[in-house]
C-alpha cells in the first residue's frame, strides 16, 4: 500500500530541517525526505557559521526579513536545543579612504534599515577589538550582535526535533520522478512510490532538478564555491570578533572569524561554477585565502592548518530568496536560499508555515511537544567529565577517544545510537568532531572507523 | 574507581620515552610513578608497527616495535609503576598540577613533585599539506591510521594505494600496505630525492616495481565515498594515476597541545619544549623527553633520552638537585636547523640527554663544533651531512668546564 502524508518536504539541509520542525509542531503527518545519506550534507555543510543579523542582506527583500527573523528565532530557541550562540560581534574593516567612505554609507543604511546598532569606530577601537589585525585599518563598523554558531548541529538538532514529535526522515532517497494525483502527489523513491498532499521543495542546490520533476522551471542554480582554511585551535587567541572585509559589488568577501569548536576560520572565496558537485578546494583558492590570511591577520600564518572545505552557495539569476507557493499545483518552491540559509532557517520556516496554511492545508496545533536536546560541541562549553555524577554512573564519559577534540566514547555511542543515526562517517564526524582536529584521524581515526562500522552493521542485522 | 596512589612523579605519554623514563626514575629511588596513556594500550606508535629496527640505541635487540614495548613494558617495577591507560593529561600548571581524566580514575588534579612530557608525534595529515582536491568519504589516511587500522583488525577494504612522501615511514608503509591487501602504485615526494636510505628507494623502485616520482606535487585528489583518482604534478607533466587509497606518510610534528597551552615555552625550530641538558622544561618540575621534543628521533634514541629525563626527574623529586632555571640558551650556526637541548644549565649533573641535531644544508666534508667560549670543546668530522639525518653529541663525555663555567655555548657545522 503506498504510504501517505500530508506534506512531504524533499531536501534535509538546514532549511528542510526547520521546516520540518516546524510542521512537527502540527497534527500532520510528515515526510522529510533526503537523497544523501546524512542529512546537512549539501549547501548546509559548507559555510562560515555565522549567525547574521541580515545587516548586509539587501534591505527590503524577503531574504533581509526571513533572515531578520531567523536570526531573532534562533537567539530564543536555539538554546533549548542545546545549541551554543558566541556572540563575538562583527567587525566590518576598512583600508582605504574609499572604503572608509562607503563603510560610512553602509553604517547608514544599516540604521535607516532598523540596525541601529551598527556603528562606526575609529582605528584605535578596531585595534582594540582585533589587537592582531594588520596595520593600516582606516576605520570600521562595529554590529554588536553578530554571532558563531554551530552549523553542523544546528540541522541535526531541527532534525532530531522534528523525528521526535513525529515526522519520518527518510535519508539515502532520490526522489526521481513526481506525478500528480488526485490528493496531490506521488514521489517516486528508490522503495517505491509515496503520495503527499502538498510538496515543499527545498532541494537546495538541486532545487531547480526537483521543481522540474513538478513541471516548474522558474529558475536555475547556479552555484557558488567558496573555500575556507581552518587554522589550528592555537590560533585563537589572536582573533575575538568576526572580521569582515567592506564589501564589493561582486562579494561579500573573505571573512576571518572564530568558531564555536576554538579555531579561526578564513574564508570564504566567491567562485560561479558550473557543476553543482564541484566541491574541489583548488590551488587557486587556498592561495586567495592564504593571502588574506596574510594581509588582514598576519600571525594567523605562524599556525598550522588544520583542514580545508568548500562550500557551495545555491544561487540563482536573482540576488534573491526564490520562495514560490503554488496552490492550485499543491507545491511550494524554496530555492535560492544563497548563503544565509543557516542564519534565516527558523524565519524561513515560520513562512512556509504561513504559506501552507493560508489555504493549502489545514491542522490544529499539538499541544504535547517532546523536548529535545543535542550535545554541546563548544570548545570551551561543559564536556562530560566535567559532571562527576554522569561520569561516576558511566566510565565512557571518562574515555577520550578523539585528542583533538577531546571526544569521549561515551559521546560517539551516543551519537551511533541517535534517533537521527549518523549514516557516514562524515555525519559522525559532523555530530561529534571526532576525527576533525588537527591529526584528521591519525590518533583516532582506526577506532572511530571501527565504531562506526559496528554500529552499522549491527544495525543493518537487526 | 581505581585508587591512584600519590606518585611523586607522573609520565604523560607510555610510549619508548615515557616507559623509559618510568623505568629510570624507580632505579633512581622514586617510590610511586604514575604512567598515563591516553590510548587504549600502553607502547605509542611503535606499538602498531609490526617490523623489526625498533628500540635498537637503547636495548641493541633486532626487535619489532610491539616486541620492544613488550620489552620496557616488562622491565617497569609494577610495585612502584601504576601505568593507566585510556586516560587523558588536560590541562597542565605550575605547580606543577595536572588534570587528567580516565575511565578508571575519573577527572582529578594531582600535584605530583615532577611530570615528564612523552606525549610524541603526529604525522602532519593531508589537510595540513594543504593538498588540494574533494575530501572522499574513505581512503585518504597518513601512516599513522593505516598502521592502526591494520593492528587493531579495521579493514581498509582498498586496492590500489599512492603513497606521499619517501621518509623511512614511508617504506615501512610498503610492510603495512602488504597485510592489508593494498598494492602500492606509486610513491611521491615534493623533494627531489629519496629521503630515506637511496638504497631503500633502488630496491622498491628495482625490485619491487614501484615507480617512485620525486620533485612531484599532489595536484588533486578525487572521488566521494572513496578516492578514485590521483593528479600528480612532476618533471614529467600532469599524471592521473587510478588509485583508491592515498596514504601521506612522515612530516611528523611534536604533538605538544598539552605543553603549549600549559605554559611551556616551545622552541620555534623544533614546535617541541625546549629543554636544558636535563630535559628541563621553564616550568619548574616539568621535564620532556622523546619526540615531542622534535620530530623525528628512532624509538631508541627517545628511549635514552626518557631515561635521562626520568633520572634527571628523579633526582629532582628526590630534592637531590635544586631546579636551576638560569640555563643560557646554546647559540647554533647558519648551518643549523636546530639542536637539543636547547639550552645549557652551568651546573654539575650527570645523566644528560643525548644531544640531537640536524642541518639546514647538505654538506659534504663537514666539521661538527661545539664551543664553550672560545674553546672548542667536542668536534667530528664526517664524511657528509644529509639534512634527514641525526647528528648525536654525547653531552655526558664533554669536559669538566663545560659544567661550571657560564660561557657562551655554541655549536656549528663547517666544511
Amino acid at each position: 500500500m503506498t504510504a501517505r502524508f500530508d506534506i512531504a518536504i524533499i531536501g534535509a539541509g538546514v532549511v528542510g530541517c526547520a521546516i520540518a520542525r516546524e510542521f512537527s509542531r502540527y497534527r500532520l503527518d510528515t515526510i522529510l525526505i533526503e537523497a544523501r545519506s546524512d542529512l546537512g550534507d549539501g549547501a548546509s555543510k559548507g559555510n562560515s557559521a555565522v549567525l547574521s543579523t541580515a545587516s548586509d542582506t539587501p534591505y527590503g527583500t524577503l531574504e533581509c526579513r526571513l533572515v531578520t527573523r531567523g536570526h531573532e528565532r534562533y537567539r530564543r530557541e536555539a538554546p533549548g536545543l542545546g545549541l551554543p550562540i558566541v556572540t563575538l560581534g562583527g567587525l566590518t574593516v576598512a583600508w582605504t579612504e574609499a572604503e572608509a567612505a562607503t563603510l560610512t554609507a553602509m553604517q547608514r543604511a544599516a540604521v535607516a534599515a532598523g540596525f541601529h546598532d551598527a556603528v562606526l569606530v575609529d582605528a584605535a577601537s578596531v585595534y582594540a577589538r582585533a589587537p592582531h589585525l594588520a596595520r593600516g585599518v582606516v576605520a570600521g563598523m562595529w554590529e554588536p550582535e553578530e554571532a558563531i554558531v554551530d552549523p553542523f548541529s544546528t540541522p541535526y538538532a531541527y532534525a532530531l526535533d522534528a523525528v521526535a514529535n513525529g515526522v519520518e526522515l527518510r535519508s539515502a532517497s532520490p526522489v526521481t520522478a513526481a506525478r500528480p494525483v488526485d490528493s496531490g502527489w506521488a514521489l517516486s523513491l528508490p522503495t517505491g512510490e509515496i503520495e503527499a498532499g502538498l510538496v515543499i521543495n527545498c532541494g537546495g542546490l538541486r532545487a531547480d532538478a526537483v521543481d522540474a520533476l513538478g513541471g516548474n522551471t522558474d529558475f536555475r542554480i547556479r552555484a557558488r564555491r567558496g573555500q575556507f582554511l581552518v587554522f589550528d585551535k592555537s590560533a585563537r587567541p589572536l582573533l575575538d570578533a568576526i572580521l569582515k572585509p567592506v564589501p564589493n559589488p561582486a562579494s561579500r568577501g573573505i571573512l576571518i572569524t572564530p568558531t564555536v569548536f576554538g579555531n579561526i576560520l578564513v574564508g570564504p572565496t566567491a567562485e560561479d561554477i558550473d557543476d553543482v558537485d564541484d566541491w574541489r578546494v583548488t590551488p587557486d583558492g587556498i592561495a586567495q585565502l592564504e593571502r588574506a590570511a596574510e594581509t588582514l591577520l598576519p600571525a594567523l600564518l605562524d599556525h598550522e592548518v588544520t583542514t580545508t572545505y568548500c562550500g557551495l552557495r545555491p544561487g540563482t539569476e536573482q540576488p534573491e530568496y526564490r520562495i514560490i507557493p503554488r496552490p492550485e499545483r499543491r507545491w511550494i518552491t524554496v530555492g535560492g536560499i544563497r548563503s544565509t540559509g543557516l542564519s534565516g532557517a527558523l524565519g524561513i520556516a515560520e513562512h512556509v508555515a504561513g504559506l501552507a496554511f493560508d489555504g493549502m492545508i489545514e491542522a490544529a496545533r499539538k499541544t504535547d511537544i517532546v523536548p529535545v536536546r543535542v550535545p554541546s560541541l563548544l570548545d570551551d562549553g561543559p564536556r562530560p567529565w566535567h559532571e562527576a555524577a554522569r561520569l561516576a554512573a558511566d566510565a565512557a564519559y571518562g574515555e577520550i577517544v578523539c585528542h583533538c577534540e577531546r571526544v569521549t566514547l561515551g559521546e560517539i555511542r551516543d551519537a551511533l545510537a541517535s534517533p537521527v543515526p549518523p549514516r557516514s562517517l562524515k555525519a559522525l564526524k559532523r555530530r561529534t568532531r571526532v576525527m576533525f582536529g588537527r591529526c584528521q584521524g591519525f590518533f583516532c581515526g582506526a577506532r572511530v572507523q571501527a565504531m562506526f562500522d559496528a554500529a552499522t552493521t549491527s544495525e543493518a542485522a537487526e | 574507581m581505581t585508587a591512584l596512589a600519590a606518585a611523586g612523579l607522573i609520565v604523560v605519554g607510555a610510549g619508548p620515552a615515557g616507559l623509559a623514563a618510568a623505568r629510570a626514575a624507580t632505579d633512581a629511588g622514586v617510590a610511586r610513578v604514575l604512567v598515563i596513556e591516553r590510548d587504549d594500550e600502553a607502547g605509542g606508535l611503535p606499538r602498531f608497527c609490526h617490523h623489526p629496527g625498533f628500540g635498537w640505541e637503547y636495548s641493541y635487540r633486532f626487535e619489532s616495535g610491539p616486541g620492544f614495548i613488550r620489552r620496557l613494558l616488562g622491565a617497569l617495577d609494577r610495585d612502584r609503576v601504576q601505568v593507566l591507560t585510556r586516560t587523558t593529561a588536560l590541562a597542565l600548571r605550575p605547580g606543577p598540577e595536572i588534570d587528567i581524566v580516565g575511565p578508571a580514575c575519573g577527572a582529578v588534579t594531582l600535584k605530583p613533585q615532577a611530570i615528564v612530557l612523552a606525549t610524541g608525534i603526529r604525522e602532519r595529515p593531508r589537510a595540513a599539506r594543504l593538498v588540494p582536491g574533494r575530501r572522499p568519504e574513505r581512503g585518504v589516511l597518513t601512516t599513522g591510521q593505516l598502521q592502526q587500522m591494520v593492528a587493531r583488525g579495521v579493514p581498509v577494504a582498498g586496492r590500489r594505494a599512492v603513497v606521499i612522501g619517501t621518509e623511512h615511514v614511508a617504506f615501512s608503509v610498503l610492510l603495512t600496505a602488504r597485510r592489508a591487501g593494498l598494492q602500492i602504485v606509486a610513491m611521491v615526494d615534493e623533494r627531489d630525492r629519496v629521503m630515506s636510505f637511496p638504497l631503500l628507494g633502488m630496491a622498491v623502485r628495482h625490485a619491487l616495481g614501484v615507480p617512485i616520482h620525486l620533485a612531484t606535487r599532489v595536484l588533486d585528489i578525487s572521488g566521494e565515498s572513496r578516492v578514485d583518482t590521483v593528479t600528480l604534478n612532476g618533471p614529467a607533466g600532469v599524471r592521473r594515476i587510478a588509485c583508491d587509497t592515498v596514504i601521506f606518510t612522515g612530516e611528523f610534528v611534536p604533538d605538544a597541545p598539552l605543553a603549549r597551552a600549559g605554559g611551556v615555552a616551545l622552541d620555534p625550530r623544533t614546535a617541541g619544549p625546549a629543554v636544558d641538558q636535563l630535559a628541563r622544561t621553564n616550568l619548574p618540575g616539568v621535564f620532556a623527553a622523546g619526540n615531542v621534543l622534535r620530530a623525528v628521533e628512532s624509538s631508541g634514541f627517545c628511549a635514552i633520552e626518557g631515561a635521562s629525563a626520568g633520572a634527571a626527574a628523579a633526582a629532582f623529586v628526590r630534592r637531590q638537585t635544586e631546579w636551576n632555571g638560569t640555563a643560557a640558551p646554546i647559540g647554533l650556526g647558519t648551518n643549523l636547523l636546530y639542536m637539543v637541548p636547547q639550552r645549557w644549565a652551568f651546573e654539575p649533573a650527570r645523566q644528560l640527554l643525548p644531544a640531537s641535531l640536524r642541518t639546514r644544508i647538505d654538506l659534504d666534508r663537514a666539521r661538527v663544533l661545539l664551543r664553550h667560549g672560545d674553546e672548542i670543546v667536542w668536534q667530528s668530522l664526517r664524511r657528509s651531512l644529509l639534512r634527514q639525518r641525526r647528528i648525536r653529541i654525547d653531552l655526558a663525555g664533554l669536559p669538566a668546564g663545560l659544567r661550571g663555567t657560564p660561557r657562551v655555548i655554541t655549536v656549528d657545522a663547517v666544511t
